[in-house]
């Protein structure tokens, strides 16, 4: 409660002509506050609920319980150090105390969501949460492109949004928000009903593929510390509405239910990392790395709901706990990433990945630590992101274990596509790395960039090391996860994560293992620099020329996945005299989901739209003879019989 | 013999893994009917390598220098946590499969990095085929591993050896399949050929060989060692996984030396028959085996042993 005032009062602040970095002080101080005593209390105390159960009625009310103190934990762990962070990245822009309140504001319904436990307030929360942020985008700049980006943000979500309120409304009426059996008492019919409506409405929200169209555009296009929000905790929001659905009030989730999550998970995990894998600015690129870990969570709940079906409780409760650590693993690193995106951006401007280079030796804590949040995100030991995809990728070999073929089969599946989506990771992320902060300066501005100041640096590394020690003991924090799963399973409390049916993820002693090795192996090799050399290139000098591209590197990929991506290139030769003046190259990858599935969407709307005009001549005589007409046909079905 | 086991995955990991890319090249010169080098040679590439002094391309940082060492410790953690003839001592690091998996891909990514460090082209060249290929081996790795960890129920690899003793799993066509899955693997993670050609002294041909071009000295003493060692990571665990074996210690001992040796001549024989690929078709052939290793598992699915 104290939390959620100071969070308030924070919000207000800047109206109240306080100071910007006060009012932000205090808007993390009550995020932490809430995060700390909801969860707290409830995950890892396992303490009882507090405040108000679910309720079918329209009263407002608001409560914590398990489930909700691990999101309210996530939204604090990432909201304190994007915080800390916006109080140096804003000082000095212009608006930037509507920044201030605009981000209060967003962690309010954020937290809001979360919390409500009623339909009114769930849906308030909702749709604010979906509108704040775009007010933010449109603050921050609103030219043509940006201007577009926040309308098909709006437009998708809320098309999709239909899905939330079908489903939340649904679930009220039959009173299934308090009494969960009651939903599978009404019969199948109106469980597929909520189940898809859920699955449509919380997808588009939490940007699973197909339904993902509005994620790559407006995340790279909000505030830094905004799209840290945005990607580390909005599309967990949406999630964490998807698996209250399916793990409670619709439970026990049917078998297809858990067939489609699992291959939108599938389809979101490989698409996500494919097109990241070919984007040309980085905030795009991590935005698309979004799509793919919603989709690695959405494999594990899927993985849970087949366990479920199947009878193998701890199972379900570990693939459970895999969905969840991975939620806030990956709101963890893909905020750190955010934000060094946006110390980058501010020290140099354009994010264009070809025209960066170098950033490591002039700015080595964003640097650093947006190294450790690239090495978590692809997934290599000890860091947290490897610990949630073992444990996704040990649910999904316990799937193909059988007995049952189909599920025995989906599961070595979407094993091996988690496996390739790994690797995919690795390589965009090599290559992020390998573009951001290695090698030399590819322009002027990149070889004069600055360290960000102190507040920004602090909020960076307090992830890194977040990451770090989550890497390292997962296992303190995975038992309490499964006690929030449906059939709680047990586990023992180890940092080591000691899974039956496994060879155990013995993460801290990995960690100690790594870096003892590493550091023994660096004093024999002894410390001292090499002879300066320059790389080998047959004898030519390294020149700016020859600096590896974005596109040269995911060359081999592109070639070999033609097929599936479709590249388009073309080459122009100027010619004269015979000879050849200049060669221009230009290569892109169309997003297919947007020329093959929304375009024909799109345009097949306008064409319904305008035969719908025809009918709009917008003279009073013909709608008076619309209504006459529509007048006579209801007498004649009333007098048919039809009606009445 | 827990002890022995420990000792051979120790010392034998860290001095007898140069012996195999050795013995494999003695083999594959035999059979191309020629003298070649011995065995032991690259013992003495490492000797002389270790002595010479370093080289710093400009401009690197940090990650350059430090890569060799992540990419030596990743490998040699790998090492503790193959079992030897069935038995593994408790290092307190397990011995789960994917952990393995992880640790070379920790070893790949800090290669790679250092490539984009170098700003070289051939280093680049060679870490993004490298990287394109591992998509595919990984996907299969993985698949091979979830066939093999079928009859244990588990992927922890000594219940997985423990799991291949004996004739029993070779009447199941699952473990046909994931062998030669696993072959694949081997000829990927070894960088052999028709994947790549470990002979080739054209940069433009290179995969694994790419990203070493840079280093010198110590630096590329590990990082040779570390190519050495997954030899042995990938044909031991081959040989424990794959290969037939029977009984205690001892004999499993015995069988283990044989199915390595035997795999080195299958490389050397692989290698001389073969010609490199070409590297757009390598992804169709590990695709293939991961279309086989499916195949696999719905034999053992639809035969009902679960």
């Amino acid at each position: 409660m104290l939390g959620a005032l100071l969070l308030s009062a924070g919000t207000v602040a800047p109206f109240a002509r306080a100071a910007l970095g006060a009012a932000l002080t205090l808007q993390a101080a009550g995020v932490a506050l809430l995060g700390g005593a909801g969860a707290g209390a409830a995950v890892l105390f396992g303490a009882s609920p507090i405040g108000a159960g679910f309720r079918d009625g329209l009263n407002p009310a608001l409560g914590i319980d398990g489930l909700t103190g691990f999101f309210l934990a996530t939204l604090a762990i990432v909201a304190v150090p994007s915080l800390l962070y916006a109080r140096d990245y804003l000082a000095g822009v212009s608006s930037g105390r509507a920044f201030g309140a605009l981000s209060g504001l967003f962690l309010l319904t954020l937290a809001g969501v979360v919390t409500a436990r009623d339909p009114v307030s769930f849906l308030a929360c909702w749709e604010l949460m979906t509108l704040v942020p775009a007010t933010t985008i449109l603050l921050r700049s609103s030219d043509a492109t940006v201007r577009r980006a926040v309308f098909v943000y709006l437009a998708v979500t809320h098309l999709g949004g239909a899905g939330v309120w079908i489903c939340i409304l649904a679930l009220a009426h039959y009173g299934a928000l308090s009494d969960p059996g009651a939903l599978v008492a009404q019969g199948a019919g109106v469980q597929t009903l909520v189940v898809v409506a859920a699955i449509v409405g919380f997808g588009t929200k939490a940007g699973l593929m197909p339904m993902h169209t509005w994620l790559p555009r407006a995340h790279p296009v909000a505030p830094s510390h905004v799209s840290a929000l945005m990607s580390g905790v909005m599309i967990k929001v949406a999630l964490y509405g998807l698996i209250r659905v399916l793990f409670e009030w619709a439970a026990p989730a049917p078998l297809w239910a858990g067939l489609t999550v699992l291959g939108l998970g599938l389809l979101s995990s490989l698409g996500g990392v494919l097109y990241a894998l070919v984007q040309h600015d980085l905030k795009r690129l991590l935005a698309f790395h979004s799509i793919e870990n919603v989709g690695i969570v959405a494999l594990g709940l899927g993985a849970s709901i087949l366990f479920a079906s199947r009878g193998e409780g701890t199972w379900a409760a570990i693939a459970f706990a895999a969905a969840l650590l991975h939620i806030l693993n990956h709101a963890v690193f893909k905020a750190l990433l955010f934000l060094a995106a946006g110390a980058f951006e501010r020290a140099i401007g354009s994010l264009d990945l070809d025209r960066i280079g170098g950033l490591l030796r002039r700015m080595p804590w964003t640097g650093g630590a947006f190294l450790v949040g690239s090495m978590a995100i692809a997934g290599v030991p000890p860091l947290n992101g490897f610990a949630s995809e073992w444990l996704t990728l040990q649910a999904l070999i316990h799937v193909a274990f059988g007995p049952s073929l189909g599920l025995g089969l989906a599961g070595a599946v979407a094993t091996a596509g988690l496996a390739a989506t790994a690797a995919l990771a690795l390589f965009c992320f090599v290559k992020a790395v390998g573009l951001v902060l290695l090698g030399a300066p590819r322009r002027p501005e990149v070889a004069d960039a600055v360290e960000a100041p102190r507040g920004m640096r602090l909020g960076m590394v307090f992830l890194a090391g977040c990451c770090i020690a989550l890497g390292a003991a997962p296992g303190l924090l995975v038992p309490s996860l499964m006690e929030l799963a449906p059939q709680p399973g047990d586990l023992a409390t180890e940092p080591s994560l000691l899974v039956p049916g496994t060879g155990s993820l013995p993460s801290p002693w990995l960690l100690l293992g790594l870096v003892a090795l590493a550091g023994l192996l660096w004093r024999l090799r002894g410390s001292r620099r090499g002879a300066p050399v320059p790389a080998w290139a047959c004898g030519q000098r390294i020149e700016p020329g020859l600096d590896w591209s974005s596109a040269g590197f995911t060359k081999p990929l592109r070639l070999v996945l033609e097929t599936v991506l479709r590249p388009r290139r073309e080459i122009a030769t100027v010619r004269e005299h015979g000879l050849t003046q200049s060669v221009r190259y230009s290569g892109e990858v169309p997003h297919l989901f947007d020329t093959a599935l929304y375009g024909p969407v799109q345009r097949s709307a306008l064409a319904g739209a305008r035969i719908a005009r025809r009918i709009q001549s917008g003279s009073v005589r013909a709608y008076a003879a619309y209504l006459l007409g529509l007048l006579l046909v209801l007498l004649l079905l009333v007098r048919t019989g039809a009606i009445g | 013999m827990i002890a022995l086991a420990a000792a051979i995955q120790v010392a034998g990991g860290l001095a007898l893994a140069s012996l195999l890319p050795g013995t494999v090249q003695a083999f594959k010169a035999r059979l191309q009917g020629r003298r070649g080098p011995s065995p032991l040679q690259p013992y003495r590439e490492l000797r002389r390598l270790w002595g010479k002094g370093l080289a710093d391309p400009q401009p690197t940082t940090i990650v350059y220098r430090l890569a060799p060492c992540v990419v030596a410790a990743a490998t040699a953690l790998a090492l503790l946590l193959i079992p030897i003839a069935g038995l593994s001592p408790d290092w307190r690091l397990g011995n789960d499969a994917l952990v393995l998996v992880g640790l070379l891909a920790l070893a790949r990514f800090a290669l790679a990095a250092a490539s984009w460090d170098t700003g070289s082209g051939f280093a680049l060249m060679g870490s993004s085929r490298d990287l394109t290929l591992s998509v595919f081996a990984e996907a299969l790795l993985l698949l091979a591993i979830v066939l093999a960890a079928l009859p244990a129920g588990s992927t922890d690899l000594v219940a997985m050896s423990a799991a291949a003793n004996g004739s029993a799993p070779w009447s199941e066509p699952v473990h046909w399949c994931a062998a030669a899955a696993f072959g694949l693997v081997v000829l990927f993670e070894t960088g052999r050929q028709p994947i790549d050609n470990p002979d080739t002294h054209l940069e433009l041909t290179m995969i694994h060989e790419g990203p070493l071009l840079e280093y010198a000295g110590r630096d590329l003493a590990l990082l040779e060692w570390s190519a050495a060692a997954r030899h042995w990571i990938v044909l031991v665990l081959g040989a424990e996984l794959f290969l037939p074996h029977w009984g205690g210690f001892g004999p499993q001992l015995a069988c283990l030396v044989g199915g390595v040796a035997l795999l080195c001549a299958a490389l050397a024989l692989t290698e001389t028959a073969q010609a490199k690929m070409r590297i757009l078709r390598a992804p169709a052939l590990l695709a293939g085996g991961c279309l086989l290793a499916l195949v696999g598992l719905v034999s053992w699915l639809a035969g009902g042993s679960a």
